[in-house]
């Protein structure tokens, strides 16, 4: 999507959520907790991974990266920045998936939020500010909203996109819609597009 | 002058009762002119594998049957595949497992009636919701798809044989052996080694992995 927003006439809005929730309230569970479909899952990220040019590496545990461990924290520091300095926003998302699904690195304890900011660019000063927020209810509640929000379109999992075509939302879940969304976008679906790729390895 | 390149073989499992299925097949029908591959159809058990791995109907989930109803709308249009969630009640009859048996009959003694006859199924259950556990269903869909008429009373009577029962978990467990957990479960088969892929919307890396190209949905080539 962040190549796309280059290529098509969209208007991208990032809506940092919280996936727990979102499985809590659409009373799903994660697709990786039937094993064939954790094996398949390891296989087919590297293999999208590879075609996309996205830096990839499953994490050694990720059972306890995804189910123990999860994203609270990280969750409301996304919000806290999308409250207060937005510009930052992508920049801090790819930092923080650089963490978990490429050098296998935390993403829950203070430190670990505080390099994922510094890489993006975030002043460390307010970084700092912004991550002693993340307890206040103004952020618990935003990032709770973004998650409602998902719900009332109809999700059930991560990522779900909702494109407002001809006044209408449009919820495609998954990241493998996207030339069915380009159909209806009235838009090109030109592929991987790996030249304008901003995750460096 | 150019070697001749043996084709690629790509191994379709499926079960008449999944949409997401139909998607495939006709995708995988149009791109067999297309791409240097050999398209084996498996018509397989959706039954017999979500029993095997522990996973659940998707459609068992409200918030996944609301979005594949609205899924399935969409991708008909971008296809030109007539295609449309049957209701819960026809989804979910054991009696289904009647229709797998009788493509499986028709791969064991009449294989060159297997696309047609999928398709019939299909269009019954998912395009015009229509029954397709019946014997009077069956020998219709078996007529329609140009089935001779005096061969499928003799066909029809194959759903109860063993052999029959044995070939389809048979395909079941091999698809399964190649890690599926779902339908359709593709497999591609490229320098030796399988490569299993789930579901209708992994065909740009699937023309990636065989070193084809995806032209799209190809609507031109619907048999609609």
């Amino acid at each position: 999507m962040c190549r796309y927003q280059q290529k098509w006439n969209i208007d991208l809005k990032l809506r940092p959520f919280f996936l727990s929730g979102i499985m809590q309230g659409a009373d799903n569970r994660p697709p990786g907790m039937v094993p064939a479909k954790a094996t398949y899952m390891g296989k087919d990220l590297k293999r999208l991974t590879d075609m996309y040019q996205v830096p990839f590496k499953l994490p050694s545990n990720p059972a306890e990266v995804m189910f123990i461990k999860g994203s609270i924290n990280a969750g409301r520091f996304l919000t806290a920045v999308d409250m207060n300095c937005d510009q930052y926003l992508e920049e801090l998302t790819r930092q923080l998936f650089l963490r978990i699904y490429y050098r296998d690195e935390d993403i829950t304890e203070p430190a670990s939020l505080m390099s994922a900011a510094a890489k993006a660019g975030i002043p460390e000063d307010l970084a700092k500010q912004l991550l002693s927020t993340i307890k206040d209810q103004a952020v618990k509640d935003r990032l709770r909203q973004n998650t409602q929000a998902a719900l009332d379109h109809g999700a059930f999992g991560s990522p779900t996109i909702v494109a407002h075509v001809d006044g209408k939302p449009q919820m495609f879940f998954g990241s493998d819609r996207m030339e069915l969304m380009a159909h209806m976008l009235g838009e090109k679906w030109y592929g991987p597009l790996p030249e304008l790729a901003k995750a460096k390895m | 002058m150019a070697a001749l390149r043996s084709r690629k073989v790509v191994e379709l499992f499926y079960d008449v009762i999944s949409p997401y299925s139909w998607v495939a097949f006709e995708v995988l029908c149009r791109y067999q002119t297309r791409w240097n591959i050999d398209l084996q159809l498996r018509p397989f058990f959706i039954g017999g594998v979500f029993k095997e791995t522990g996973n659940k109907p998707p459609a068992l989930l409200a918030a996944k049957y609301t979005y594949a109803q609205h899924d399935l709308r969409r991708l008909a249009d971008f296809y030109k595949i007539p295609v449309k969630m049957p209701p819960m009640e026809r989804l979910m009859r054991r009696e289904n497992v009647n229709s797998n048996r009788l493509l499986t009959a028709v791969t064991l003694d009449c294989p060159e009636h297997l696309e047609n006859l999928s398709r019939e199924l299909w269009m019954r259950v998912m395009a015009r919701d229509q029954d397709i556990t019946e014997p009077a269903s069956l020998e219709t869909a078996a007529t329609a798809a140009g089935i001779p008429s005096d061969t499928t009373p003799q066909l029809l009577s194959r759903i109860r044989d063993d052999d029959v029962k044995a070939a389809l978990k048979d395909t079941t467990n091999q698809a399964l052996a190649y890690g599926a957990f779902g339908a359709p479960t593709i497999v591609a088969h490229i320098e030796g080694t399988p490569v299993m892929i789930w579901g209708s919307d992994r065909f740009p890396l699937l023309a990636h992995l065989l070193g084809e190209r995806w032209e799209g949905p190809l609507r031109e080539m619907a048999k609609y």
